[in-house]
């Protein structure tokens, strides 16, 4: 079956999946609100009843900017935490998600519903969590290693350089290749998280090593997919853009960039199923390679 | 009769002997005290120079001197005992200290020194390390010791030879494969000052420099493949056919410093500024009108502008000289013409760690191949580096004790320049090279906001005008300096009015062009021009680490009650005014709305420990809801101050320093409050804050 009717067949997966995309905007948009709750009212209680916060209405003020990073200059590290935590909260709620969501996809004849969406996330957490301690590995090899080696090997060629071309080519190659084994290693182990539903099985180890042999033979199909999937994201994040970024952020249009912002953070939730539903059905059109 | 003739005659004859000894002619007025003239080889293979130099002091003091002080700059990258490298381990500011390779050392060996007449003074030579804290194995200040002193209106002639090492780029100045940019490398004299004796400095990590103005001469003989740029005016090319070697020669009167540089792939182009087609009649009249002066005497001359220029950046030559071409105009215009017949704007050779960086008649500038034309780079490094040939060049301040009066005041007029020329400039931020400006509109700014920003937070750790090397780190040097002293120039400003202001710059660089001006000369100016005794803003805010701050800590408007309780005396009876009785009463009386009137407070406070002093005081706005305003002044002594209205509207909101003059003020915030809270702009701030939230989550959930 070739990559585009795979990818077809997950993009209808991911259409008929749009009830869990609302839900992992919610969990998402709430998360962040309440991050920022208290950095809202810290703001609000500062400058609500100054005239420096109408300034920030007209673009950035750099002055009022200077203002906020001298007034909370000591709380900056107590902000990091403050980022920091959350974030790692996030993303072991994301592991927690993750089971859901390939459990939603895999039942796709199932009907959706949150309690069989929760019931997923719980079924499947501590494998992904195992699957998540093991993709550390990999990423650490990968970056630790391979892409140090890249480095190195970028570093000769530049040591010597005579201009800068040498320099731009070697950072944007080195940008390329992070951007290309990032995208290598999620996807052996987003395929790892998808083979344990379809076998529902329990061994993370046993599926990473077999996973091995799947994507070896088909290393350059999957990864075509994947990242003509990628290629959707950027394209989203291009319109998104190109429509913000000339949207005027005034009383009722603020509004409408806002209601804009969010119809964004749901199509990157939407593309986050995309990228499980299509690994699904490649999985599935090369079922009998499995194992 | 004839005795009086013959007196007359010796007299005149003594007079032109006078002035041909001192190479000046009747009725020129002495500006250098030194003359050079240098011969250099560059040994490129090796990384060597090799140099003769004739050096003719004047002594124009009073004073008789007995020795004489150098700097050797080199050997600051000579072994780690230099000061700059012991400051540079000691220092607590990010990666900026001097890391060399080994092999990469550079040094300066003074090889042989000897007056006119032959007398060797190379055995009275010593290194001196005076600065504090000691550093005693530095070799960059060396002493000679002449055998008679040097009486005052007389000369010495010195010829020196010297060797050096020219450093893999450390600081400014080095080499990268055949590339150099060779600057402060030849023995240099301090300054000499009357009664103190000599001024002779380290060189320090944080510190530029400080010499006398001098007529060079210098020939510089390179291999015959190199393009060679330096200070002043070409004379000659000689070329050595045998030895595969040209020898460009340079001249130059009225400079303190001599740069060069040679790079076998440099560009040379030449353009003329010429005035005429740079500046209108219009633009004569309104600037002379401005500083009241003449328009003759605003008039600009052409000067020949140089430019060399790496191959890879030659998209960019026209961005070069358009930027040059605004900075002549306008330091031209506002703070006196250019004096100089040319002009050398050098793209730094890749890896030469020379950009951004001036030196008389010379400059480097510095650009990326990938460059947003939104983003005000190269220019306003042209601008910059340009404009120290005024403040720095031409008014040359001592930068090791008093550097905020070259870099400061240059900051602040690179703002006014690049403002006037371009207008807001986009913030430059790249990633892998690759300006985001091309794709993104990002937030656009004027320099003095960004000045602004960060002098803020540097105001209480160093006075602006500490001595270069003593300030906390190289941080608070480089933003109390430059940012700080801009930021108080650009209140100072505000605060006596742009048209004084430029007359106060434009005096001042007059006054002292081909002097070392001091902090106080610059005050002097200031109370001279504007009449008023502005001592104290240079006390509060660039001799002392004070935050300003003055802002309203609270406002409120109640309605005047014209009853109130308790027991009143009525009629001589005494009566009590309960709650209800009052009620009653206000009721009858059938108060309409217009009759109201309210009670609105207001206090300013002083939040900073930095004070206004003298005519000047804090101003206060109080707008009322029916639009009604009044201004109110304070002389911001106390601590904080209550004022109080009665109208018939309620406070909409109160504003100290309405006219926004004080930049430098740390809360620009707080000087401003309204009654009613308004989630204008929070809001927006707030739904930016959350899509950056969502998407940094998002981004770590595809980590798991």
């Amino acid at each position: 079956m070739s990559i585009l009717r795979v990818f077809e067949q997950g993009f209808q997966t991911a259409n008929r999946r749009l009830r869990m995309t609302v839900y992992l905007w919610l969990i998402n948009f709430i998360f962040s609100v309440l991050i920022v709750t208290p950095i809202y009212f810290l703001i609000n209680r500062e400058y609500s009843r100054s005239l420096a916060a109408e300034h920030i209405t007209g673009g950035m003020d750099l002055l009022w900017l200077g203002d906020i990073i001298y007034k909370y200059q000591d709380i900056f590290p107590a902000l990091v935490g403050w980022f920091l935590i959350p974030g790692i909260l996030f993303s072991l709620l994301s592991i927690y998600l993750n089971g859901g969501i390939i459990g939603r996809i895999v039942a796709q004849n199932e009907k959706m519903s949150l309690a069989n969406f929760f019931g997923d996330c719980g079924k499947y957490f501590f494998r992904f969590f195992r699957v998540f301690l093991i993709s550390l590995l990999g990423y650490l090899i990968v970056f630790g290693v391979i892409f140090s080696i890249v480095s190195a090997l970028l570093k000769i060629w530049t040591k010597n350089a005579s201009s800068e071309w040498p320099l731009i080519f070697s950072s944007n190659i080195k940008f390329l290749v992070l951007v290309l084994l990032f995208s290598i290693v999620r996807m052996f182990f987003d395929y790892v998280r998808v083979r344990l539903v379809v076998e529902n099985s329990k061994k993370a180890v046993r599926a990473t090593l077999l996973n091995f042999s799947f994507i070896g033979k088909h290393f350059f199909r999957a990864w075509a997919l994947y990242l003509l999937v990628g290629l959707v994201t950027v394209i989203l994040a291009v319109i998104y853009l190109a429509v913000y970024q000339p949207l005027p952020k005034l009383g009722f249009m603020l509004l409408v960039a806002f209601i804009w912002q969010q119809a964004y953070m749901l199509s990157k939730m939407w593309t986050k199923i995309l990228f499980f539903s299509t690994e699904y059905h490649f999985i599935q059109a090369h079922r009998p390679s499995l194992s | 009769m004839k005795n009086k003739k013959s007196t007359m005659k010796s007299l005149i004859f003594a007079f032109i002997l006078l002035f041909l000894g001192s190479g000046l002619m009747p009725g020129e007025e002495r500006i250098s005290n030194v003359r050079y003239e240098i011969w250099v080889e560059l040994d490129d293979e090796n990384k060597k120079l090799y140099g003769k130099e004739h050096i003719t002091w004047f002594n124009t003091t009073q004073d008789e001197v007995q020795e004489m002080w150098f700097h050797l700059y080199y050997n600051a990258f000579k072994n780690e005992k230099s000061t700059a490298i012991q400051e540079s381990g000691e220092e607590t500011f990010g990666p900026l200290g001097i890391s060399v390779k080994e092999g990469e050392w550079g040094w300066i060996d003074v090889t042989d020194i000897k007056l006119a007449d032959g007398t060797d003074l190379k055995p009275t030579m010593e290194f001196v390390t005076r600065d504090e804290p000691v550093h005693p194995g530095d070799q960059t200040v060396m002493r000679i010791r002449f055998p008679e002193p040097v009486k005052p209106g007389e000369d010495v002639h010195l010829q020196l030879e010297f060797n050096s090492r020219i450093p893999r780029t450390i600081l400014r100045s080095g080499y990268y494969k055949n590339s150099y940019f060779i600057a402060q490398w030849f023995p240099k004299p301090g300054v000499y000052e009357e009664g103190k004796g000599w001024n002779c400095h380290e060189y320090h990590l944080s510190s530029e420099f400080f010499s006398d103005f001098a007529d060079f001469t210098v020939h510089i003989t390179v291999p015959e493949y190199f393009v060679v740029g330096a200070s002043g005016k070409q004379i000659e090319a000689v070329p050595d056919k045998a030895n595969e070697a040209v020898t460009y020669s340079f001249r130059q009167k009225n400079i303190h410093d001599f740069a060069w540089t040679a790079d076998p792939d440099f560009i040379k182009v030449e353009r003329d500024f010429i005035a005429d087609e740079e500046v209108s009649r219009t633009e004569y009249e309104e600037i002379a009108r401005k500083l009241r002066l003449p328009v003759e005497e605003v008039k600009l001359p052409d000067v020949k502008m140089i430019l060399l220029i790496e191959p890879e950046h030659k998209a960019q030559i026209d961005r070069h000289f358009k930027a040059l071409k605004a900075a002549i105009k306008y330091y031209g215009l506002w703070y006196g013409p250019y004096p100089y017949e040319t002009v050398t704007m050098v793209d730094p050779p890749f890896r030469t760690g020379s950009g951004g960086m001036e030196y008389p008649t010379l400059f480097t500038a510095g650009t990326a191949i990938l460059a947003s034309k939104k983003v005000l780079s190269p220019e306003m490094v042209i601008i910059h580096e340009f404009g120290h040939g005024y403040w720095y060049g031409l008014c040359a301040n001592n930068e090791f004790e008093e550097a905020w009066l070259d870099e400061g005041i240059n900051t602040y007029s690179t703002g006014k320049v690049s403002a006037k020329a371009y207008g807001k400039g986009t913030l430059p931020i790249s990633i892998n090279r690759i300006p985001l400006a091309w794709f993104f509109k990002l937030p656009e700014y004027f320099d003095h906001e960004t000045d602004r920003a960060v002098a803020i937070h540097v105001v209480k750790l160093d006075p602006i005008t500490a001595y270069s090397w003593k300030f906390f780190n190289r941080g608070s040097y480089a933003l109390n300096v430059y940012m700080r002293a801009s930021t108080c120039l650009n209140t100072l400003e505000r605060l006596v009015g742009e048209e004084t202001m430029l007359r106060i710059l434009r005096t001042f660089h007059m006054s002292f062009r081909y002097k070392h001006p001091h902090t106080q000369d610059f005050v002097d100016v200031v109370n001279e021009v504007t009449g008023r005794d502005l001592s104290w803003f240079f006390e509060e805010l660039f001799y002392k680490t004070l935050n300003y701050d003055y802002g309203v800590s609270s406002l409120k408007s109640r309605e005047k009650k014209k009853y109130v309780r308790g027991i009143f005396d009525v009629d001589g009876k005494k009566e009590e005014y309960t709650a209800k009785k009052i009620s009653e009463m206000v009721k009858k009386e059938k108060k309409s709305d217009e009759n109201r009137l309210y009670i609105t407070e207001v206090k300013v406070r002083r939040f900073g420990e930095s004070r206004v002093r003298g005519d000047v005081t804090i101003k206060l706005k109080v707008v009322f809801e029916d639009g009604a305003e009044e201004i109110r002044f304070w002389r911001g002594q106390e601590r904080w101050k209550k004022f109080t209205f009665e109208k018939p509207s309620k406070v909409k909101y109160a504003q100290v320093d309405p006219d926004n003059i004080w930049l430098i003020d740390s809360n620009l915030a707080n000087n401003s409050l309204k009654r009613k809270s308004s989630k204008k702009g929070i809001l927006k701030l707030t739904t930016q804050l959350l899509c950056f939230i969502q998407n940094y989550l998002h981004f770590l959930g595809t980590l798991t």
